[in-house]
């Protein structure tokens, strides 16, 4: 990379760098912070100047920096004329701003955030101008968009400043996203996303099949940014920004930015029909649109906002001709819109300041109370009309003559006409400018006394009026810049010589005519005020508004439509979209054939089928009964158990009737805090529509089941029955496959168990201090409640029953590895005699008599558990590698000791402290209810009685 | 190697057992940060490994796949590790400020600890079992985390979120019944190998199942409504680890499912993906659009962003592969920050219903500075995490000449735009409709920088692969190589056997 490369890598990221100054400095005053902004800018337009000469040699300073090279994105930077008029736009009218915000802000905005965004915009805006490479162009594009809606809505206590500011982001940013699509399919058809290789391919890229939707596409980003009709909406209303921004954005940035890509992307997608009659057109109807609009605006800043939007249009027009005479044109009334628009809006800035007021019906006669501002304004005005010897007069000539001999669908005169009124209506709003704020008599009642501004504030739109007036007057001075970027904009060497008399041309007579009818049109002004305002015309604003709250107002009806709250319609669109795909893949394909057949179906097998069939029916009949529902599941979970007995699954068996018994027991004493029945309700329609989703549902599912039950199948099983016993030290293949070959699943599940019990507990708690707390303690049962709760017989069964429980857990649990069993049966055998301790003698009877808390049953459950897994990395040997080793301890048989066990023990304690916590939450709840606590074992203790007797 | 694997879950146990055991003093808080440094460490170090060496894979209890259970991390596994390490480390240095007494009591830090285990351990596992299971410890622990605070609405959530996903559980374990019962084997490298030989009909009829099933968990068109029933009703942190983490799993193993095992009829599986993307897409953003609170807002832009993942799966080409990848890291990052930072706003202003707060640009700067670089980047802002996200899997969509699908990638990202910016201009720019002026300042010093600490990392992280992109993109495309072209992964699994 060159020196001078360098030095514009330099130049493209020091706005950025200063950005960050100026936001920090919250406290620091106005000129504090202007001074940190300008110094970024100043110096950076410095560089420029120095590059400046070889750029107008005709040289490109280029430089590049690797991004992110496999997207074709790098952070290439170059500088050609187009790229250094704009640029030096960006910086120059920059430093004219900086100054004019200093004296413009008051004291309470927060005037260090202004300038960081305003620096960020600056950044954003030369990293369009400069960059090299289209992704690189689109990312500072789309930074442009984001430091504008902070700018645009600094005033952020407007409503209509954010307003304004989310409908500029909305516009603008759609366009962008539409720019996005155009440049990815451009770089596609180029091969590249470098704007050199691409500006070099004019001739395939407008061959190419993808060329209109790129054209589109990124016409679409254009326009919207550069506010062309029908997206031309935005901007009047991005003036509710405070002055300095709308001077700034409005005149030699945001705006340009879609003329710059225009200009840009000339070489390359200019030239075809498609190109005249979309930009041609749009800018042709936009000029005329806008301007006709401005005239009838009373806000100063609306009114040169819509002259802006004309503006535009006619530069987008001149572009879309095509021809290098047009672009010549347009990139001289580039640099004559910004010089005398931007000294306008500062002019009104100013009025504004001064008057309190920019509503032009409460203006007038402001030409001997501002007399300074009254000279610029005059000035730029006369220059936006284009009356000779003023810049804008000398662009708008270039413009007529290229419109006098363009046709449009083979008419000569569509547009020469229309250009003459876009013409006429420019000169009426200007003059209007100057007449209605400054002619006229002088009045009394402005809102505060004007008188004109500290030099500060009229210095920077001063400076430009000067170049308005040298332009305007010396032409020449201009030759250089307009040849250097024009030449860039075509691609072709063009050597313009800008001069103010050209000889009696149609363009002449047309100008004649535009000044004529302009002055005639002001002067007949108010009636068609009138007119105006008495005529029905589409608000763009309003129809934007529609158009969004017409997205919002679907999405609520939609929202509404499909989250209506109810777990069943979620649950029923589940199901649906379940069997709706899997009907779509099995419709693919079909079922295949069995590969073997059905087995025998024995009466006695027939008949738990039956019962099993018929306690799911049932339940779903008498659903609402939910003492009745819950007798029929445990029906269900029995039977289930006994197939699995029959299938030779003891294991299971032994697992699932201890979990049925436990579930049923726990869901019992729930049921006691809920009311006997639910609530019916569900129409007859839906319980149709229900029932049929449900068979839908059940019946695919039942089919996938007799699809895949009648196919052999190769497994992995075979190897767990031949290494059970040899690696895992047990020949219970079931236990040794849960604590041993897939004990992580069971660390996770017995975890998952311990939670839930956490859960259970942390629920309860959170109820007894919440809302339902009330309700449990005016809970009424709707039931008659046992005289004797703790009836002697249970409590003696209980008993009895403990110890050899207790033995039977202990078991059930040591001979897990090689018999049925294993700790998490075991630790549910246990529980269910604790629970029966519970509820023979009441809760906290049984609690009071408990040495360990059953939180830390769970905890010590999980640690041990996880310990042995952990103890395997002391042999280096991965997490849960079991061991084992036999044992002989006289006088008892030698016997096995395995690390898996220590691990079921794990097991064993989780599952037992789990099923306590629920059952310790639940007699909570119980006791919150009201039911009283026995200091007894029983009610009736016949022992005391003999006692008594005793003692008697 | 296999203590490599097995540390990423093994540190969040320990992590919740001793944050437990200490639950009712302070020492539990400080346990949960130090448990999640920790994890990232391990988490690094891992990385490091899968980047020095491929495939890291490891066999619990030394018995060779596929017969025990495998944990295995390729790179997408790995990274996924590490950035549910910085939430997890964000999330518990918020909670410092965010999470009562009370609710430590009852173990707030412990669940969540139990929560990142589980998530870990669906991203580590090669068995699909055994992410049945870490699906139930997610499952159970992020709905203790859901319903700890027992108010109304947050228990009429919490049972809609484990109503709805306990029975896309059920259909989980349905397909992994039926997996078996065609394939006889659960591990996923050897399912890859093992479907081949399947009747490819059955097959993609199973697929479907876990489309279903994971789709839930995603939180994909129709199965989402869990979500926004349930997100905004918890704390803040616990909002901002489901929204940054939970559905990312489903889209994980969705993405993990169906180019690992369920490649066979891309024609239907993925077609069918594609549609749900775009759906996705659609309606959650216009979900969004309809909702005046901050936080259902955000909630159903989880939703919108998940469209954008799994439109990256459903392209299946290397490039959408790389943009999911990407999109995933960065939507988590951005995702879990925008819910932090709502907790601050709901702090400072009273709640997070736009209509009744405001005033925050005004008075708290810092905090509107720091919004602007998630909620841009979330709308897919240069140059800012998002922007690359969408671009890439933009690119991947013109790529395929898919107009249609590219133009409502892009459209969405407009509804993004108009979402973000309500929340700005109501939340931030808006006077508070009370005339309160929330400051920072006048959160205690310690609480506000553990508020804030978190945010401005998360946030220098999204400007970070905003500024750097290409060492993200340059792993997505070794990730994105790895999914599409397993042979490393199973060779690494099954050893010898592959």
């Amino acid at each position: 990379m060159s020196h001078e490369g360098y030095l514009l890598l330099f130049i493209a990221v020091l706005p950025f760098v200063g950005a960050l100054v100026p936001g920090v400095m919250i406290r620091a005053g106005r000129t504090a912070c202007a001074s940190f902004a300008a110094v970024p800018t100043a110096l950076a337009f410095i560089l420029l100047l120095m590059l400046a000469p070889s750029v107008m040699r005709g040289e490109v300073i280029q430089a590049e920096l690797e991004w992110l090279p496999q997207l074709g994105l790098s952070a290439s930077f170059f500088l050609d004329g187009l790229g250094l008029l704009f640029a030096g736009m960006i910086l120059g009218v920059g430093l004219l701003i900086i100054l004019y915000a200093r004296f413009y802000l008051s004291h309470e905005d927060p005037v260090g955030q202004f300038y960081t965004y305003l620096l960020l915009f600056q950044g954003a805006m030369l990293g369009i101008v400069l960059s090299d490479n289209i992704l690189l162009l689109l990312i500072f594009w789309e930074l442009t968009s984001l430091s504008s809606f902070l700018l645009i809505g600094y005033w952020k206590h407007l409503p209509e400043g954010r307003q304004g500011a989310r409908m500029a982001l909305a516009v603008t940013g759609a366009g962008g996203l539409a720019m996005i699509g155009g440049m990815l399919i451009l770089g596609s058809i180029a091969g590249s996303y470098n704007l050199t290789d691409i500006l070099e391919q004019g001739d395939a890229i407008r061959a190419s099949d993808w060329y209109m939707p790129a054209l589109i596409l990124i016409l679409l980003g254009a326009f919207t940014k550069s506010a062309q009709f029908p997206f031309h909406f935005w901007l009047p209303h991005a003036m509710a920004a405070p002055t300095p921004v709308s001077a700034y954005l409005h005149s030699a940035t945001m705006v340009k930015a879609g003329v710059f890509l225009l200009a840009r992307m000339w070489p390359v997608l200019s030239g075809t029909d498609a190109w005249f009659y979309i930009v041609a057109t749009t800018g042709l109807v936009t000029m005329v649109l806008g301007a006709l609009i401005a005239l009838f605006k009373d806000d100063l800043k609306a009114l040169l906002a819509f002259s802006t939007v004309s503006h535009l249009g006619l530069l987008t027009m001149l572009l879309g001709f095509g021809t290098q005479a047009a672009a010549v044109a347009a990139v001289f009334h580039i640099i004559n819109h910004l010089t005398f628009k931007a000294a306008l809006f500062m002019t009104a800035g100013i009025v504004d300041h001064e008057t309190h007021t920019r509503d032009i019906k409460r203006l007038g006669g402001l030409r001997h109370l501002m007399p300074v501002t009254f000279v610029i304004g005059t000035v730029a005005a006369l220059s936006m009309a284009g009356i000779p010897l003023f810049n804008g007069f000398l662009s708008k000539e270039m413009m007529l003559e290229e419109a006098s001999h363009t046709y449009w669908a083979g008419s000569a005169y569509a547009v020469p006409v229309m250009a003459t009124i876009g013409a006429l209506l420019s000169v009426a709003y200007s003059l209007r400018f100057i007449s209605h704020v400054f002619l006229g008599p002088q009045r009394d009642d402005y809102p505060h006394k004007p008188h004109d501004p500290p030099f500060g504030m009229w210095a920077s739109p001063g400076l430009l009026i000067v170049l308005v007036l040298l332009i305007g007057v010396a032409p020449f001075v201009a030759d250089g810049i307009v040849a250097t970027a024009a030449s860039a904009v075509t691609g072709a060497e063009l050597h313009p010589h800008l001069k103010i008399w050209h000889g009696v041309t149609p363009a002449l007579w047309m100008s004649v005519a535009a000044v004529a009818g302009g002055v005639v049109l002001l002067s007949a002004h108010a009636p068609l005020d009138r007119l105006w305002a008495a005529a029905p015309r589409p608000e763009a604003k309003a129809i934007f508004h529609r158009l969004v709250a017409a997205v919002v107002g679907f999405s609520r009806w939609f929202t509404e439509v499909t989250h209506n709250g109810a777990i069943s319609r979620y649950l029923a669109i589940f199901t649906l979209a379940s069997v709706l795909v899997g009907w779509m893949a099995y419709r693919g394909s079909g079922l295949p054939l069995p590969t073997r057949g059905l087995l025998p179906v024995p009466p006695v097998i027939a008949v738990g089928w039956i019962l099993l069939i018929a306690a799911t029916a049932y339940v779903v009949v008498v659903h609402h009964n939910r003492f009745q529902s819950l007798v029929l599941i445990g029906i269900i979970g029995l039977m289930i158990s006994a197939g699995f007995v029959y299938l030779s699954a003891p294991d299971l068996a032994l697992t699932q009737i201890s979990v049925e018994t436990v579930t049923i027991m726990l869901l019992l004493l729930a049921l006691n805090f809920m009311p006997q029945m639910t609530p019916k309700e569900s129409s007859m329609g839906r319980k149709l529509r229900d029932a049929i989703i449900a068979v839908a549902a059940g019946g695919s599912v039942g089919a996938l089941a007799y699809a895949f039950m009648l196919r052999d199948v190769e497994t992995i099983s075979d190897y767990h029955l031949a290494n059970s016993y040899e690696g895992g030290g047990g020949t219970n293949v079931v236990n040794v496959i849960l604590v041993d070959f897939r004990g992580y699943d069971t660390y996770g599940e017995i975890i998952v168990l311990g939670i839930a019990g956490f859960v259970i507990y942390a629920l309860m708690r959170a109820l007894l201090d919440g809302p339902a707390a009330r309700r449990l303690r005016t809970l009424e049962f709707g039931y008659n409640i046992s005289k004797d709760r703790h009836p002697l017989m249970m409590v003696v069964v209980t008993r009895v029953l403990m110890p050899i429980a207790v033995v039977v857990g202990i078991y059930i649990f040591l001979r897990g590895h090689n018999q049925p069993g294993g700790g998490f049966v075991a630790g549910l055998v246990i529980a269910i005699a604790l629970l029966m301790q519970y509820m023979a003698s009441g809760f906290f009877w049984t609690q009071a008599r408990k040495k360990i808390e059953y939180h830390t049953l769970i905890g010590i459950g999980v640690v041990i558990a996880g310990l042995t897994g952990a103890g395997a990395w002391l042999y280096a040997r991965p997490f849960l590698t079991s061991s084992y080793t036999y044992v002989h301890w006289p006088p008892i048989e030698e016997f096995e000791l395995a690390t898996a066990m220590l691990f079921d023990l794990g097991v064993f304690l989780t599952v037992l402290g789990a099923v306590m916590l629920m059952l310790y939450s639940l007699s909570r709840i119980a006791r919150y209810a009201g039911e009283t606590v026995n200091v007894e074992p029983m009610d009736y203790d016949p022992g005391e009685r003999a006692e008594e007797k005793v003692e008697a | 190697m296999s203590w490599l694997l097995a540390v990423p879950i093994a540190i969040p146990f320990a992590t919740a057992v001793f944050a437990f055991l200490l639950r009712n003093g302070a020492a539990g808080r400080w346990v949960s940060v130090a448990g999640s440094a920790a994890l990232l460490a391990a988490s690094a170090v891992l990385m490091q490994a899968v980047l020095a060496e491929g495939v890291v894979a490891g066999q619990m209890g030394s018995w060779p796949a596929p017969f025990g259970i495998t944990l295995v991390a390729d790179l997408l596994s790995a990274v996924m590790v590490v950035i549910t390490a910085i939430i997890a480390l964000a999330v518990s240095v918020y909670a410092l400020a965010d999470i009562g007494p009370a609710e430590e009591r009852l173990g707030y830090h412990a669940l969540f600890q139990v929560l990142i285990a589980g998530v870990t351990g669906a991203f580590l596992t090669g068995d699909l079992f055994n992410l049945y299971v870490w699906f139930e410890v997610m499952l159970i622990s992020s709905f203790g985390l859901l319903v700890l605070g027992g108010r109304a609405e947050q228990i009429d959530g919490g049972v809609k979120y484990v109503a709805l996903n306990l029975v896309s559980t059920i259909l989980f374990l349905t397909g992994i019944g039926l997996l078996y019962g065609m394939t006889g084997t659960l591990n996923m490298a050897d399912l890859s190998i093992a479907v081949d030989g399947a009747d490819q009909g059955l097959l993609t009829v199973v697929a479907m199942l876990f489309m279903i099933a994971f789709g839930v968990k995603a939180a994909v068109f129709p199965l989402f409504f869990w979500l926004p029933a349930a997100y905004h009703t918890p704390a803040f942190s616990v909002s901002a680890v489901f929204a940054g983490l939970l559905t990312k799993v489903g889209v994980y193993a969705l993405i993990r499912m169906f180019t690992l095992v369920f490649d066979h009829d891309t024609g239907l599986t993925h077609t069918i993906l594609l549609w749900v993307a775009c759906l996705t897409m659609v309606t959650g953003v216009l979900g969004a659009a309809a909702q005046g609170d901050m936080r259902r807002i955000l909630s159903f832009h989880i939703v919108s962003q998940i469209g954008y993942m799994v439109l990256g799966l459903a392209l299946l080409t290397p490039l959408a592969i790389v943009g999911a990848v990407f999109y995933l890291v960065h939507h988590i990052i951005v995702k879990a920050n925008l819910f932090l930072i709502a907790g601050v706003a709901d702090r400072l202003t009273g709640g997070t219903a736009l209509s009744r707060i405001g005033g925050l640009y005004a008075s708290a700067p810092l905090l509107a500075a720091l919004f602007l670089v998630p909620a841009f980047s979330l709308a897919g802002f240069p140059p800012l995490s998002g922007f690359w996200a969408k671009f890439l899997l933009v690119k991947a969509a013109l790529e395929i000449e898919g107009w249609v699908i590219a133009a409502v990638a892009l459209a969405v990202g407009l509804l993004t735009i108009y979402s973000m910016t309500k929340i700005w201009a109501q939340a931030f720019w808006e006077p508070h409709p009370e005339g309160r002026e929330p400051r920072l300042s006048d959160l205690p010093a310690g609480q506000r920088w553990a508020m804030l600490a978190p945010i401005m990392a998360l946030a220098a992280l999204t400007v970070f692969i905003g500024l750097f992109p290409e060492p993200f993109v340059a792993f997505a495309e070794r990730a994105a190589a790895q999914l599409l072209d397993p042979t490393d992964y199973v060779e690494t699994v099954l050893g010898d056997r592959g």
